[in-house]
């Protein structure tokens, strides 16, 4: 039954945007993860990637979670002189994440992850009303 | 030729009406499904699948709504006049001229997955082309036509069985 291959497909757009969350959700929390000691790097923001792959079996092209890239940007230097990771000058690195960027892919990760949920959902109507023949 | 039993010996009838049921047992029992006999049914069920395929086509779509270099794909509409004037979807078959042939099943529908649609209405510099608006319609108003569809197949099914005078 093609419903059913419908249904494969959304569900793995809901797996990959999920994972991108996951990823998202960790940028956050480690927002503020620096070195503990002078010298070290501080946590360094995580960026997820986008497959598509064609599935022969599904006879369409689904999506999946590639590899998961590292931002190569600068971090953040803050004055903060009594840090334990500070430096000579008294900066302190901090990770190149930025909350405002990571809550606008968050919002768009819950779009995407909502219309795939729409689409379970008219697909399950259709297959509903494809049951209800057998009760005619 | 298949046989059939008169339930009824009583029952007169002319020749050609005779001949008539016997076609319609011949099919009856050469078919594993015989409403793609009658027309109506047959369109659709065609017009079921059909709308199976796109709903699969416009799921790729919004998975792949991020994917980088994605572009958006949709199916041939069905054609209604193709549909009418041959109502079951016929097989392209090659013909066996030698024992030694193999079977050949070729479908006529070389693109099941879609191609990709030339008029786009943004894409984004990612190279991905899909608007989630615009699916989210399409995926709805697909949901509608399907509902249409069997509903109407429903009523069709009811008219037989009226016709049968099995209704109560």
């Amino acid at each position: 039954m093609d419903f059913v291959k419908s249904l494969s497909i959304a569900a793995t757009g809901l797996r990959a945007q999920a994972g991108r969350m996951r990823v998202i959700a960790e940028n956050l929390a480690n927002a503020n993860s620096t070195a503990s000691s002078t010298g070290g790097d501080p946590y360094r923001r995580k960026v997820p990637t986008f497959e598509a792959k064609f599935d022969r079996e599904l006879d369409a092209q689904t999506v999946s979670l590639g590899r998961i890239q590292r931002d190569t940007s600068e971090f953040q230097n803050r004055y903060e002189p009594g840090h334990p990771a500070a430096d000579a000058r008294g900066y302190v690195r901090y990770p190149n994440v930025n909350s405002l960027i990571e809550a606008a892919d968050l919002k768009e990760a819950q779009r995407s992850y909502e219309a795939n949920l729409n689409v379970v959902t008219a697909t399950r109507r259709m297959i509903t009303k494809t049951l209800d023949l057998l009760r005619t | 030729m298949a046989t059939f039993t008169v339930i009824n010996p009583k029952l007169t009838m002319a020749p050609a009406d005779c001949a008539r049921i016997g076609a319609v047992l011949c099919r009856l029992k050469g078919r594993s499904m015989i409403l793609n006999d009658v027309p109506l049914v047959g369109m659709l069920k065609t017009r079921m699948g059909w709308l199976e395929d796109r709903q699969r086509v416009l799921a790729q779509n919004v998975a792949n709504a991020d994917t980088p270099g994605f572009r958006t794909r949709d199916i041939e509409p069905l054609d209604y006049r193709k549909a009418v004037s041959q109502p079951p979807p016929q097989k392209t078959t090659l013909a066996l001229t030698n024992p030694e042939h193999i079977a050949a099943t070729a479908s006529g529908d070389s693109d099941r997955y879609g191609r990709p649609r030339v008029k786009t209405s943004e894409i984004r510099p990612s190279g991905n082309a899909v608007v989630l608006e615009e699916e989210m319609m399409k995926v709805a108003q697909n949901q509608i036509d399907y509902q249409a569809a069997t509903s109407l197949y429903s009523r069709s099914l009811g008219l037989i069985k009226t016709a049968l005078g099995k209704s109560r």
